[in-house]
């Protein structure tokens, strides 16, 4: 994956594995990578995904079972929690984004529905 | 954590000029750092410095805690562009040569970094291209199991697929608590896996900072923090 440069690396690697598991391409209770393996198929350094798998283990979206490598947790409404919150994040940065153009709240759930409408006729999913 | 680097006022004249002025840097152990500046800023002087390839320095480099040559030479695992040896000579005598002279040399390791980067051993190095010739120069100085590991620009002119190559050998084959310090004057291509940048600007060492510091704190990439720093723009607190 491609990371933005502007961002805390870390930080990028937790949602990509929170994105990971939330649709489902790490199952609950799936082993994950080795820590050096991750680091080589993201190209970021280990140290860096050392601190990302720690916050995730502290967080109990990951469980690290010793001498046996880092699982995804099998509790389901820890992965809903953290959908839950990926999900509210990005609301907040359209939300914020919109009312910087002061678009007005109702304003706001006009385009999106209007959007979302358009999107399903339009073929390709592209919307201009 | 312990310093494997300790640096204390270095300073280094070659024909009564000043090429490096009261440095001062100290590198933890198990660190990756970029040693970033632009061409001629003394990046490779100060890496012969810390392998104890250059002499005639004033001031202190420790390595583990040691600062005579020998026990630089032994921890310091440093290739340079391989200028010492005969254009003509074949890849595998080079790599013969390693194993005679550095005891701490791994035939087993370099067997498996050359064949993730596809070294051909048959050439003569004089034939290899700049990006062949990169990845023997990596494939040689990680083979050697020392504290530090010292890369001088090792993108330089070469293809992208090249690159990508070289950065996942590096991160695969660094050992957690070795040191690796690439240099580079260009840094967006290994921004991703430093943990500090080191950049040098007028002789000396300008600044020393997290690369994830610089991106939470000034939300710009390490690319832009140094470009920043040397047209000027002083973002230093």
């Amino acid at each position: 994956m491609k990371f933005d440069d502007k961002i805390p690396i870390y930080y990028q690697i937790k949602n990509y594995i929170y994105g990971q598991i939330i649709t489902g391409k790490l199952a609950p209770g799936e082993k994950i990578p080795a820590v050096r393996q991750l680091a080589v198929d993201l190209t970021v350094n280990v140290n860096t995904v050392q601190r990302a798998l720690g916050e995730l283990i502290s967080e109990g979206i990951l469980e690290s079972r010793r001498g046996l490598g880092n699982f995804v947790t099998e509790d389901q409404a820890t992965i809903e929690e953290v959908k839950h919150k990926l999900i509210m994040q990005q609301l907040h940065e359209m939300y914020e984004n919109l009312h910087d153009l002061n678009v007005t709240d109702d304003e706001i759930v006009a385009y999106l529905r209007q959007y979302i409408k358009d999107r399903r006729t339009t073929k390709d999913g592209q919307y201009n | 954590m312990a310093n494997t680097i300790e640096i204390e006022n270095l300073t280094y004249h070659k024909n009564y000029r000043r090429i490096l002025e009261n440095i001062n840097l100290q590198i933890e152990q198990g660190k990756t750092v970029g040693l970033l500046g632009e061409n001629g800023a003394g990046k490779t002087t100060l890496m012969r410095l810390i392998a104890g390839v250059a002499k005639g320095a004033h001031g202190t480099v420790k390595i583990d805690g040691e600062d005579q040559v020998a026990a630089k030479k032994a921890e310091v695992s440093f290739s340079g562009q391989l200028d010492g040896f005969n254009p003509s000579m074949r890849i595998d005598k080079i790599i013969r040569f390693y194993e005679d002279v550095y005891s701490d040399f791994s035939t087993e390791r370099y067997n498996q970094i050359a064949g993730f980067l596809q070294i051909d051993e048959g050439l003569r190095l004089s034939a290899l291209s700049k990006g062949m010739k990169e990845k023997l120069v990596i494939g040689l100085t990680l083979s050697r199991d020392t504290k530090v590991y010292l890369l001088d620009e090792p993108f330089g002119g070469i293809d992208s697929m090249s690159r990508k190559k070289i950065i996942q050998s590096i991160i695969k084959w660094k050992a957690s608590d070795a040191v690796i310090v690439v240099s580079d004057h260009y840094v967006s291509e290994i921004a991703s896996i430093l943990d500090e940048v080191v950049i040098i600007k007028d002789k000396t060492i300008y600044t020393k900072k997290s690369a994830e510091e610089i991106r939470a704190q000034y939300a710009e990439g390490i690319e832009q923090y140094y470009e920043s720093i040397y047209e000027g723009n002083d973002m230093d607190d």
